[in-house]
């Protein structure tokens, strides 16, 4: 039986080990961000032809589409890490969980702005109160409502622990809305914009899309690495190994 | 099956802070004050036409009733923390899920059930017709104990902090954006005489899975809140 | 490729207006989450430095009430500081 994978796991959750690997790790992601992203930008940009229905302004979606999937994948890590958090009380957990949330909020705010910015040329408004935006706007509050939860204990250790239940009653709430608006829209109905229409997407225009998919994914590596080495260090400034980085960096 | 020990404390619990309520009486006015005064406002801003108010009453007196119970909210444990009495009723034997239970109906009954009371005035404000007040009225009684609820797994997370008026609010908004969907929901069809049964039931569904898991939810967010 | 001048890259076939500011609002974004960290991690850095300069600081003032000036000198050299 093998048994490296749990006590390779364990190992990493120590702050200190964590620490070093994020950071050797971090530069890496960041590169492979950029170059994917520069790749997938200049595909999406100025290779891919313009769609015959919209134009040239279709090209939005090489940073809307990533950034919807992003919005939602990055829940899905906080609410998996902070259930980790609640259940066995790891902090790197927490650390992952709490550091998540300004990353999505991030992400779902540049999803709200660019689809507005999107859908006023395509249908004439910035905003409709369809079932994926209105869902995508809870989202947003979502967040801001486990940031601010977080925020609020003077504990940190405590706050992440209560933002983490938050988090983890979103999870169950986000279907529930999006059921609830799809409903309430054939109540009214309202304007339903078909925003994703054509199915069949052109390989022109795919693969950019799925290579800047991949760039924001390692740039939410490269970010939550990023934050979570400055987070260790705040919470553990009282251990050696922080002291340690402290007179090295201070020195500089 | 009930052990008569666990029904006695469920009643005291009920009438302790039922009886505390009524020593200030004053404040359980406060809510049903402010939802008059806000389902007054409508009418100056918006004009005295008969048909315009029709149609935004039910969506009016909704959220009205739930930003009057948002207000309301943040008193649910603060007296209890301040006293020390939460602690106490954490380390008490009883289990805390139905003890916070308890608590929870008494604060419903305290604030929500005035607001529905006074629903047929606020209605009468606004013109709704009076065939569609019973089934206001109907789904304010199951939507009400919904967001009373939710409000309290929050106002139990919010517990170790301090003042947090507008982070509740922040956080309710995601959680009661079904409840004041399906309730509209249901106020809406009646008035243009669609079968209005089907969101009611959702209600009701939503209702009964929150009675039995809302409580549970609460305690574990007070034991995480307090947990210093 | 589909622009044949760069004019017609900048004007984006007449969506200029949309899909520039989108653009430009996807990069101000993500930079400033990249920088928040940063900056957070330097004053991090800076706070902790300055308690533990002020730590040995007070070791050796509590030092000095003790002992003679000399040995100050060597028990803060060679050892770091504990909590």
């Amino acid at each position: 039986m093998s048994n490296w994978i749990p006590l390779w796991l364990h190992k990493l959750s120590s702050p200190p080990t964590f620490y070093r690997f994020a950071g050797t790790l971090l530069p890496w992601m960041m590169a492979l961000a950029l170059l994917l992203g520069a790749i997938g930008l200049y595909g999406g940009l100025v290779l891919a032809p313009p769609d015959y229905q919209q134009g040239d302004a279709y090209r939005i979606i090489f940073i809307h589409v990533p950034s919807a999937w992003m919005s939602m994948f990055i829940y899905g890590v906080m609410g998996v890490s902070a259930f980790i958090a609640l259940v066995w009380r790891i902090k790197l957990a927490e650390v992952v969980a709490m550091e998540s949330a300004p990353i999505g909020a991030a992400f779902t705010f540049i999803t709200l702005v660019t689809g507005s910015l999107w859908g006023k040329p395509m249908w004439g408004t910035w905003w409709t109160w369809d079932a994926r935006l209105t869902s995508e706007l809870v989202l947003l509050f979502l967040y801001l409502g486990v940031i601010g939860l977080y925020h609020a204990f003077e504990d940190r250790r405590q706050g992440a622990r209560a933002a983490a239940f938050l988090a983890i009653i979103g999870i169950i709430n986000v279907p529930i809305v999006h059921y609830s608006v799809t409903w309430w829209n054939t109540l009214h109905q309202g304007s339903t914009v078909d925003i994703f229409g054509h199915s069949k997407i052109a390989w022109d225009m795919l693969w950019p899309l799925l290579t800047v998919t991949l760039a924001t994914k390692f740039y939410y590596a490269a970010s939550l690495f990023r934050r979570a080495r400055t987070d260790l260090l705040a919470l553990e400034s009282g251990k050696e190994w922080v002291r340690q980085i402290a007179q090295r960096e201070g020195k500089r | 099956m009930i052990r008569p020990g666990l029904a006695r404390a469920c009643t005291a619990m009920l009438r302790r802070d039922l009886t505390l309520a009524w020593r200030r009486r004053g404040d359980i006015a406060m809510p049903v004050l402010y939802a008059l005064i806000v389902t007054m406002l409508f009418p100056f801003a918006l004009g005295p036409e008969d048909t315009l108010l029709q149609r935004i009453a039910g969506g009016v007196i909704l959220v009205t009733v739930l930003l009057s119970m948002l207000l309301a909210l943040d008193v649910l444990f603060s007296s209890d923390i301040e006293d020390g009495s939460l602690e106490q009723l954490v380390l008490a034997p009883q289990p805390l899920a139905l003890m916070l239970g308890m608590k929870i109906l008494a604060h419903w009954i305290t604030t929500a059930l005035p607001l529905i009371v006074a629903t047929p005035l606020l209605a009468a404000m606004l013109h709704l017709p009076a065939a569609v007040i019973p089934v206001l009225l109907l789904a304010l009684l199951l939507a009400t104990p919904l967001l009373s609820l939710f409000g309290a797994v929050l106002v139990a997370l919010t517990a170790g902090t301090r003042r947090s008026g507008m982070l509740l609010a922040l956080m309710l908004l995601p959680l009661c954006v079904p409840a004041v969907i399906f309730a509209a929901g249901a106020v809406a069809a009646a008035q243009q005489g669609l079968p209005w049964l089907a969101p009611i039931v959702w209600l009701a569904a939503a209702l009964v899975l929150a009675v039995a898991l809302g409580p549970l939810a609460c305690a574990a967010a007070l034991r995480i809140a307090l947990d210093a | 490729m589909s622009f044949h001048t760069l004019q017609g890259f900048f004007a984006m076939g007449g969506y200029a207006l949309y899909v520039w500011p989108a653009y430009a609002v996807f990069f101000t974004v993500l930079i400033a989450d990249t920088l928040s960290p940063i900056v957070r991690r330097r004053r991090v850095l800076r706070e902790l430095n300055a308690r533990l300069a002020r730590q040995s600081a007070r070791q050796a003032t509590q030092a000095s009430d003790t002992t003679t000036p000399t040995q100050t000198a060597a028990s803060t050299d060679g050892s770091r500081p504990c909590p």
